[in-house]
């Protein structure tokens, strides 16, 4: 309840009346007066308040431009996703023209279909078949490494093996070490199913981990030096006389979009300058392949040949110095 | 005024002021509900007519300084109504919700045709329209935002026991 009125007194009135005066003097203030005064009131009494407006206007701003912002953020982010999805795709056929151009011939170039089903993980469909070219057992490659090989042929598409069909096999080498096995699928659990082993590795041959596998060219399916994946760690198997490593794929066979069918041509050719890392394999893989050769011959030489024809054999050239070193030896106390 | 009444309503004087600055522009109405007529008004009936018209004076000063076109007219049209309002404090503050918006919603009006008058700023039918429709709405929603604001001050507004 307010209070009672008060009495209204002289003094009132002159208040009133002198506040009038001031507020129209204020209202007939010259420009050079009124400025100043409003700005110094300004800049003191009604400074903090002037702030807080401030905030308060551009919290309704913020408040009615909340819907705009959010269409136009959302819009940007499709944007930004879309470019993503452009950019990767456009990265991507860079490689395959990239890989078009290394091999220059002999090749079919191909879209992977989709059509991921039940059944469908392990295989890939391509968009070319026998009329581009691809017969059975081409291999598929991208520009990463190898994809697979082709399975059937239908005229206008073909259906191809992924590695990590449990039938697909390669033979494979290590870049550096020379060292030679049979790269397939590894069959475990999830996550490790999208992973390959390399079995029969020699004993002797320990491969460190980050080494790159390569084709070996071995068997005439696929060319020598296409990369198929790296050493990721030696797997515990009950086999005594053999490793097994575990590799990382080079290519994922559910990022891969476009990629390149190898003509028989072209893998009686090789492709050891494509991906810039079959020289010193080839090297390897023709002495082991002479090696082999020699021994076949030896063992040949051996079972059929007298004992005097085998210092011919270049793969033990030193057996003449070895007769020649008894004989010597011997030679002393033969003669008295 | 005793000190504690004085301390109520500084305070409550000072929350209109803040809201002024604050709720006007967040709600960014046309006719907005203006919070220093209400905060003058209420500070007016609780002092004398000459000390109300001071008050009406500096508050009015104050708010003219954002408008320096208007320089003066919020000060006079304020002195004014203050000087009013703590005249007729008696009649108007019964204690009645319709009394008391007819007292912000009269206050209001009469501030807003003093500072149409006094600014002069506008042609005949401009300040028609403001008087005649903009006004009286506004004058409106001032009267509903000044019964809202004594319900909720009324704590703090209420005078102290004698």
């Amino acid at each position: 309840m307010p209070p009672a009125a008060r009495a209204f007194g002289r003094r009132d009135t002159v208040l009133f009346v002198s506040c009038l005066v001031l507020a129209f003097a204020a209202i007939q203030l010259p420009d050079r007066i009124r400025d100043p005064l409003a700005s110094t009131l300004r800049q003191t009494i009604l400074a903090p308040l002037v702030a807080i407006q401030s905030d308060a206007e551009q919290s309704r701003r913020s408040w009615l431009t909340r819907e705009t912002r959010e269409a136009q953020r959302d819009s940007i982010a499709l944007r930004a996703m879309s470019l993503d999805a452009a950019l990767s795709e456009n990265d991507r056929l860079r490689k395959i023209l990239g890989l078009g151009s290394s091999l220059k011939w002999g090749f079919v170039p191909a879209e992977v279909l989709q059509g991921r089903g039940v059944g469908e993980e392990y295989t890939i469909t391509l968009s070319a078949g026998s009329r581009a070219g691809i017969r059975p057992f081409s291999p598929v490659v991208a520009p990463e490494g190898l994809v697979g090989m082709v399975k059937s042929v239908d005229p206008t598409m073909s259906i191809a093996i992924a590695w990590a069909h449990p039938d697909f096999r390669v033979s494979a080498m290590a870049v550096d070490d020379a060292v030679f096995g049979i790269v397939g699928a590894h069959l475990g659990g999830e996550p490790e199913r999208y992973l390959l082993e390399m079995r029969g590795v020699p004993m002797r041959s320990n491969l460190k981990p980050g080494t790159l596998i390569v084709s070996s060219g071995l068997g005439g399916t696929f060319p020598r030096g296409i990369p198929v994946g790296t050493i990721i760690a030696e797997m515990k198997t009950s086999e005594l006389w053999a490793r097994t490593y575990l590799l990382r794929p080079a290519v994922a066979p559910a990022d891969v979009s476009d990629v390149m069918v190898l003509l028989p041509a072209r893998t009686t050719s090789g492709v050891q300058t494509v991906w810039k890392i079959g020289l010193k394999a080839d090297s390897a893989v023709k002495s082991i392949v002479a090696a082999g050769d020699s021994l076949a011959r030896l063992t040949r030489h051996d079972s059929t040949a007298a004992p005097d024809s085998i210092p011919k054999h270049d793969s033990i050239p030193k057996r003449d110095s070895i007769p020649k070193r008894d004989s010597s030896a011997r030679a002393p106390r033969v003669t008295p | 005024m005793r000190p504690t009444d004085f301390v109520r309503t500084l305070l409550a004087f000072i929350i209109l002021v803040v809201l002024h600055y604050t709720l006007r522009p967040l709600l960014g109405w046309r006719a907005g509900p203006d919070f220093l007529v209400i905060a003058t008004l209420l500070v007016a009936i609780r002092v004398r007519p000459g000390a109300a018209a001071l008050i009406g004076l500096c508050v009015g000063l104050v708010a003219d300084s954002v408008d320096i076109h208007a320089f003066g007219a919020g000060a006079l049209a304020m002195t004014a109504i203050a000087f009013t309002a703590s005249w007729l404090k008696a009649v108007f503050f019964a204690d009645d919700v319709l009394l008391n918006a007819l007292f912000f919603f009269l206050g209001k009006w009469a501030f807003d045709i003093i500072y149409v008058l006094a600014g002069a700023r506008a042609d005949a039918g401009q300040m028609a329209v403001q008087l005649f429709v903009w006004s009286p709405l506004t004058a409106a929603v001032t009267a509903i935002f000044g019964l809202v604001t004594l319900l909720i001050l009324r704590p703090i507004l209420r005078a102290s026991p004698s």
